[in-house]
């Protein structure tokens, strides 16, 4: 066989194109896998603090056992609470690695092993304990209350933390207001105040003089530095920065209106349009609610320190976001933010595919004006009702056609069933993802919409060979 | 990616909990050693307790089952005035214990002493200890008629 035959293609014909994004996903990734690997090796670190203590030894008797039982479930328990913890607090590395709502999905995951655990450590310690000093666990556990100083408070955060656990369950949390849910969740913050000194007291393990008390201590104390710097400090710091005011607010749809806010410094925030932030407009009767909301425009800068406008574009969701359409110019905004990944710094290939739907379009509409791509490599899909709940649409089919992006409006009514994130006559022609983004199996997918309609999207986009590196969704449910 | 991330972490994971354990069983054995040595020197105690009587003499107080071990204290006493205040056996069931023990003891002797009764403060961190060694002494103080 003549191997100059196979020749034939030029090489520079088969190189692939320039990746730039690869080494920013890759690093991403590995970001990722470590903070995963290390949240593991922090509960094993846990159990390892009682094992190079001797713990095992006391597993020669069925008390002991118990109690050592009881110990490690309540040292694992405490690991899990503070990994929520850290999941909560906001923490920029945390947020760049794995993305704002798939932190909080470890969060709400992390939430019943912990709840189970601490569980555990009370019945086991109070069998062990009341098993030596032969008591029923009952007595045991008011003997502990009543003898050992710091165990009240122990005992009254498992009757918090139960309380926090059910109210955050999904099916409950509906039934109650969001202020409701969230006051019953800062007292979880509460509940592990109160947890800390029994461990550091009652607790042998951590005896003065050893090195697994400084250990703990640190832990818990980074813990809360996190929590304080990132969600209260940094905040203040951005409003105080920004000093962002409501300057006008502009109807776009029936229901959804934008909102201009004009404020200091914005170039900081350049390239964050589509991540979202946390907003609380502060007059009478908004201030107490915060509202997530993305970037609907990139900032839009108009003078000298970065002073210039900001905007987002929001729909008449709740009780909270129906007086927003009211707010008068001059009201001064407080801000939380950027969160989450739906920007292009969790991009990963050269070509991307936007797909919005509803007031999820809004979001697509930033990312579009800024994220890099060559002509011809971008595709817009952008789904409604009708052509009037395709917000934006003409600010989008003007962006589409100054950086040659494709554009698809797919509106109609959903398929019966609701199997597939397509209008109803797209699905009877056939139509799928790939009809509309032929290259989506090697682009980036940005997906904002509601849930149940991402999901479908988001299986679809699976079956065309996306890999999970390449799809970036952002929840917008709490 | 995730097989990469799950693979890591189960092979840290095992390896900090393999050195946990190997620095743990160096625990545990010097644990044990000490424990065979103060269990000989507590029945060498016992031996000699319940001598005298009346005025003066050693009195052993009653062994106090915890949950991080036992209590047995005893008592020395001449001229109708406890002396001295030994602890026999203290909570020692694992290293932490001990070493609460090893700081509670003293304390409470010396104030057992300076009160002449049971009638003293629990020591702060070592409350099931202080219960204990006090409600020994109270059984040794019943012994001695004091």
């Amino acid at each position: 066989m003549n191997p100059s035959l196979q020749m034939a293609v030029p090489a520079a014909a088969r190189r692939p194109p320039v990746e730039r994004f690869r080494g920013q996903s890759r690093s991403r990734m590995l970001r990722a896998d470590l903070l995963a690997v290390l949240a593991w090796a922090s509960v094993a670190l846990a159990v390892a603090l009682w094992l190079a203590d001797g713990g095992a030894a006391g597993v020669s008797t069925l008390a002991g056992s118990f109690t050592a039982l009881g110990i490690v479930a309540g040292l694992a328990g405490m690991d899990l609470v503070l990994l929520m913890l850290l999941l909560a607090a906001r923490i920029p590395l945390v947020d760049g690695a794995v993305g704002h709502d798939r932190a909080l999905e470890f969060h709400r995951k992390l939430g019943k092993p912990s709840l189970y655990l601490l569980l555990a450590h009370g019945i086991l310690i109070a069998i062990g304990y009341g098993m030596a000093e032969g008591l029923d666990p009952v007595s045991e556990l008011v003997a502990l209350w009543a003898l050992v100083p710091d165990m009240s408070l122990a005992i009254v955060l498992l009757g918090l933390f139960i309380s926090v656990v059910v109210t955050s369950l999904v099916a409950v949390r509906r039934r109650f207001p969001y202020e409701f849910w969230y006051a019953i969740h800062l007292l979880t913050y509460a509940a592990v105040l109160t947890a800390i000194p029994h461990q550091f007291s009652a607790g042998a393990l951590f005896a003065e003089g050893t090195w697994q008390r400084w250990y703990w201590l640190a832990v818990c104390i980074a813990t809360g530095a996190a929590l304080v710097h990132y969600r209260v400090l940094e905040p203040l710091v951005a409003t105080v920065r920004h000093q962002l005011k409501v300057s006008r607010t502009v109807p776009e749809a029936p229901g959804v209106v934008s909102i201009e806010l004009t404020g200091r410094h914005l170039d900081e925030l350049a390239g964050h349009g589509g991540r979202f932030f946390t907003w609380r407009f502060l007059s009478p009767g908004t201030w107490w609610h915060p509202h997530p909301f993305s970037l609907s425009a990139e900032p839009a800068l108009s003078g000298s320190s970065g002073r210039g406008r900001l905007r987002i574009t929001v729909r008449n969701l709740g009780h909270g976001s129906a007086q927003l359409a009211r707010l008068k110019p001059g009201t001064r905004v407080a801000i939380e933010g950027p969160y989450g990944l739906f920007s292009t710094a969790a991009r990963s290939r050269n070509r991307v595919v936007l797909i919005g739907a509803g007031i999820g379009i809004t979001p697509i509409r930033a990312l579009l004006e800024r994220t890099p791509f060559e002509p011809g490599n971008a595709t817009v899909i952008l789904r409604g009702h009708s052509e009037a709940e395709l917000y934006l649409g003409e600010e989008i089919l003007e962006l589409c056609r100054r950086r040659g992006a494709a554009l698809f409006h797919l509106t109609g009514v959903r398929s019966p069933g609701g199997q597939s994130w397509l209008p109803e006559s797209a699905v009877r022609s056939g139509h799928r993802l790939a009809s509309y983004a032929p290259g989506v199996a090697d682009a980036d997918v940005y997906i904002c919409g509601p849930s149940a309609w991402a999901r479908t999207v988001i299986g679809e986009a699976r079956a065309a060979g996306v890999r999970e590196e390449q799809l970036h969704y952002e929840r917008f449910d709490w | 990616m995730r097989i990469r991330a799950a693979v890591s972490a189960a092979l840290a994971s095992a390896g900090i909990l393999l050195a946990g354990w190997q620095s743990g069983a160096h625990v545990a054995d010097a644990g044990k050693a000490a424990a065979t040595t103060s269990a000989a020197t507590s029945s060498g105690a016992l031996s000699g307790s319940g001598t005298g009587g009346g005025a003066g003499g050693t009195f052993a107080g009653s062994v106090v089952q915890t949950r991080f071990g036992a209590v047995q204290v005893q008592i020395t006493v001449k001229a109708g005035a406890i002396t001295d205040v030994t602890a026999l056996r203290l909570t020692d069931d694992d290293r932490k214990s001990a070493q609460i023990s090893k700081r509670a003891a003293p304390v409470l002797r010396a104030a057992v002493i300076k009160a002449q009764s049971a009638q003293v403060q629990t020591v702060s961190g070592a409350t099931v200890t202080s219960d204990a060694y006090l409600s020994s002494l109270q059984a040794a103080l019943d012994a001695a008629n004091l």
